[in-house]
């Protein structure tokens, strides 16, 4: 029943704590979008803060809740499991077990979609530094990066019959960039971490990471204008669709973005951008964790505290 | 609605109100199985100025249809962009045309600015020289 009891209230506290950051993180992140920094650092700093309930709950459960309880809850067996613990106990155990089925579902999809647009494909012949490309004949999508461990790129036959060396290249280049900053893994690590309200912040941050990886694959003009024209190209392949007026300047906004943003390209521009190191949070989290080493034994009698008025 | 035709087999918007089960009013029974049979869930025919409505599939059949589909949505082939994969460019077929022309046009008139750069650099040391 200890264990039991145990185990209810840190589920509790994960959950609500997990609750409370993220409605936080759905409410607060809007201003990153406007930051004047390189694009790189803006989707680092939304992917940090996208993950952020999820690993500061995890944290502050297994460092604090759970040794609080242990230390410092008596052993009797006469109390009993208050409804509260084990409703948010068992909310807790299905938010868990939906973010793992959402991975394990998404993995499946992947694995599934990749095989039928790899079958028959050849290995290209323009590569890019270590990515492994291959030249698909079944129907799939331009260009794309698959795969978490082993990350490939599938290329459709329009796409090598359309672009250009040059273009084909770059493209692969932006892919690798993608590659470069595990993008598919990332994508698969907020599935983890549902939570509603976080797709904007999530769309944000593919939009940021595009940018980000156009911005790293090119190194001159020609480079900008060539990725811009493969841009332009590839989204021909796809059928046009006629599209509501109000959803235009939004679902259009990437695309026409990525292409201004590569014409107004140049080397000095790109020097000027700032990058925020997020090496500054390394000294923050020594700090707080010295400060909870030091005064350990107050912070685990004030959790206890706390969560003295979850067990009801 | 589906309910009360499946009791029934197949009626009318009349026959469904007459049995006063359904308290809802005349247009709005209408429009409802209107919609019922462009989702594909009824059949009809014409009947003198009305339509008789028949159900396509039985009770269980759309139930074990609906959890099938839920199933194959949740593994199966639903959207790709979803999916952790990364594309060069995303929604893709959300596009209009007159977008990507003058994107094009953008991308054109800026290959030939730096074609004309180019050229002029060229013919600068030659000038000079």
């Amino acid at each position: 029943m200890f264990a039991l009891r145990g185990i209810a209230v840190s589920l509790t506290c994960f959950v609500l704590l997990y609750c409370l950051l993220s409605a936080l993180v759905a409410i607060i992140w809007r201003p990153l979008k406007l930051l004047h920094v390189a694009q790189q650092s803006v989707a680092d700093l939304l992917f940090e803060l996208r993950i952020l309930p999820l690993l500061a709950s995890v944290v502050i459960t297994f460092a604090l809740v759970v040794p609080s309880f242990q230390r410092l809850e008596p052993r009797s067996i006469d109390e009993g499991m208050g409804i509260m613990p084990l409703t948010l106990g068992v909310w807790a155990l299905l938010l868990i077990a939906y973010g793992c089925f959402s991975v394990i579902a998404a993995e499946i999809r992947s694995t599934r979609v990749v095989t039928r647009w790899l079958e028959g494909a050849r290995p290209l012949k323009d590569n890019a530094g270590s990515l492994v490309a291959f030249q698909s004949r079944r129907e799939a999508p331009p260009l794309t990066l698959v795969g978490v461990r082993k990350p490939r790129v599938v290329v459709s036959e329009c796409t090598v019959a359309l672009l250009s060396h040059d273009e084909l290249c770059i493209a692969l280049k932006h892919e690798l960039q993608h590659m470069k900053s595990h993008d598919n893994l990332k994508k698969l690590i907020f599935r983890c971490c549902p939570f509603p309200g976080m797709a904007k912040l999530e769309s944000a941050w593919s939009e940021a990471s595009e940018l980000a990886a156009d911005d790293a694959a090119v190194s001159n003009q020609s480079d900008a204008v060539d990725l811009a024209a493969a841009l332009v190209k590839l989204s021909r392949l796809a059928p046009v669709e006629a599209v509501p007026v109000c959803t235009v300047s939004f679902v259009a906004g990437s695309l026409s973005r990525r292409v201004e943003f590569l014409l107004a390209w140049d080397e000095a521009s790109k020097a000027r951008r700032v990058r925020i190191r997020t090496w500054f949070v390394v000294p923050l989290v020594v700090a707080a964790s010295l400060l909870v080493a030091v005064a350990y034994g107050p912070v685990l009698a004030f959790t206890h505290e706390v969560t003295e008025w979850l067990r009801w | 609605m589906l309910q009360e035709l499946w009791s029934h087999g197949s009626a009318t918007v009349r026959e469904l109100l007459a049995d006063g089960k359904i308290h809802q009013a005349y247009t709005t029974v209408m429009t409802t199985m209107d919609r019922l049979y462009k989702k594909g869930l009824l059949d009809r025919v014409a009947e003198g100025r009305a339509f008789r409505y028949t159900p396509r599939h039985t009770a269980e059949e759309l139930q074990r249809g609906t959890a099938l589909e839920s199933i194959r949505q949740l593994l199966g082939s639903g959207d790709p962009s979803s999916l952790p994969l990364s594309y060069l460019v995303e929604a893709l077929g959300t596009h209009d045309a007159q977008l990507l022309d003058e994107l094009q046009r953008l991308v054109e008139r800026k290959r030939r600015e730096l074609q004309g750069g180019e050229l002029k650099n060229r013919s600068k040391p030659r000038e000079q020289s």
